[in-house]
């Protein structure tokens, strides 16, 4: 008997890891919230941790319409010329 | 459009062995699966006019495509008959929409199912149950086409139980949650034409739901009695949150309803008004999410945005004062129900 897999094989993603902020001292910090209770003062509380120990400065949070969809393009591409490196969490 | 990868397993000629090897390859939901033999898929694609590799979904987080001729091997181990495939992959493209958050909602702790409902002329075509025992058990049509869609997001997409799919407490309707609109005693228009698509078209409607929740109601003479009962369970604190609601009507309550002269906007309406909890209530129960609920702009919540947010349909059997009230799932609006035509494409 011949069987049909019902499976399918994995799409290939070209992805890939930033490299690694190598000099934390003065740099801007973004931060993006999921949006569920807590993660603000998750990310918030780690920025200050950051800023008291490297300098530099926070932003204010950011949010995402809903936890569970993608941050949107627009938001992330105006991050990326506001911050240095960016804070995010699933706080619950 | 992408390629078919038609993998064959060369397996004992022996159904209960056939059986056996569907486990241990981990293709089932924990039942026994009709073991996908190529003959039987092939009878499943007869139902379908496109090409077996259309890409009819595709997974927003990792990219794993649905092809037509994924779907009709599912649906083949779902125990469907050919003449339900087109609800499948109807259901699938209305899934496939971006609002309806297909990652989150079958992903999320929240553990919702995908509720479909089929509204139209197929529902007697293809012998669909509307009647007593609606969520089932019972149906070949209603448990399989539901059930094809669970193979799918399985087999397919990879929400494996407790890998990808992290619900907190499951659903039994995640083995599958599929019912029929009934048309001969809806005292109101059918979904397929209250969504624009007309009383010969059929259609399925997407909605990511929560646990089930019965509204009994024996003794209410009138509209308003029976909707109340209806609108405090919507508005019960752990059910309470945001975003869209559906209201299966029984036919007794319909009935009742629509005798008093009540049209299903005005039904909408009142369930909207009604169905209510203070921000007080909110704030006590550690519920209330001030971003969220300030939008609102009221001292009093209700569920959805609008009365549009209540979906009202009638199903189940005569005698009965049980309706239902499905929430949607997520705290937070994250699902928002969507449909799609069925099977029309097929004469194109």
């Amino acid at each position: 008997m011949e069987l049909i897999d019902p499976t399918v094989e994995g799409a290939e993603q070209n992805r890939s890891r930033a490299p690694a902020i190598s000099d934390l001292h003065g740099l801007t910090i973004g931060l993006l919230s999921n949006g569920k209770a807590n993660a603000d003062h998750l990310i918030g509380k780690t920025a200050d941790l950051l800023v008291e120990r490297f300098g530099g400065r926070r932003l204010d949070v950011l949010y995402k319409k809903h936890p569970s969809e993608p941050a949107p393009g627009e938001l992330l591409t105006n991050l990326c010329h506001e911050c240095d490196y960016l804070i995010t969490a699933a706080g619950d | 459009m992408g390629s078919v990868q038609k993998r064959v397993h060369e397996v004992q000629d022996d159904l209960l062995s056939a059986i056996d090897y569907c486990y241990e390859q981990g293709w089932t939901d924990g039942l026994p699966v009709v073991p996908p033999e190529r003959s039987r898929v092939e009878a499943m694609l007869g139902m379908e006019g496109r090409p077996p590799e259309t890409v009819i979904a595709t997974h927003p987080a990792t990219g794993l495509e649905l092809s037509i001729h994924a779907a009709a091997v599912n649906a083949v181990m779902a125990g469907c008959l050919p003449e339900y495939f087109p609800v499948v992959v109807a259901a699938m493209e209305a899934m496939d929409k971006k609002p309806f958050t297909f990652h989150g909602s079958t992903a999320s702790t929240g553990g919702s199912a995908p509720l479909l409902i089929v509204s139209g002329p197929v529902v007697d075509e293809i012998g669909m149950n509307s009647g007593a025992n609606l969520f089932g058990p019972g149906n070949r049509a209603n448990a399989t086409i539901g059930r094809a869609v669970r193979l799918i997001i399985l087999n397919v997409f990879r929400m494996t139980p407790g890998i990808a799919d992290k619900s907190t407490q499951g659903h039994p309707g995640k083995f599958s949650f599929c019912i029929a609109e009934r048309g001969d005693v809806n005292p109101w228009p059918g979904l397929n034409e209250d969504l624009g698509y007309g009383p010969d078209i059929s259609c399925v409607v997407t909605f990511a739901g929560a646990g089930f929740c019965n509204v009994e109601n024996h003794g209410a003479g009138d509209a308003e009695g029976i909707l109340l009962s209806v609108a405090d369970s919507m508005a019960n604190l752990g059910c309470i949150t945001l975003g869209q609601s559906v209201v299966v009507l029984s036919p007794e309550h319909a009935g009742i309803i629509a005798n008093d002269g009540w049209s299903k906007q005005r039904v909408q309406e009142f369930l909207f008004e009604h169905a209510r909890r203070s921000v007080a209530d909110m704030q006590e129960a550690g519920k209330y999410m001030t971003r969220e609920h300030e939008r609102q702009g009221r001292d009093d919540m209700h569920r959805g945005l609008g009365p549009e947010d209540i979906l009202i349909t009638v199903g189940g059997g005569d005698a009965g004062g049980h309706s239902a009230f499905i929430p949607s799932w997520s705290r937070g609006r994250s699902s928002i129900m969507q449909h799609q035509a069925i099977g029309v494409c097929i004469d194109c």
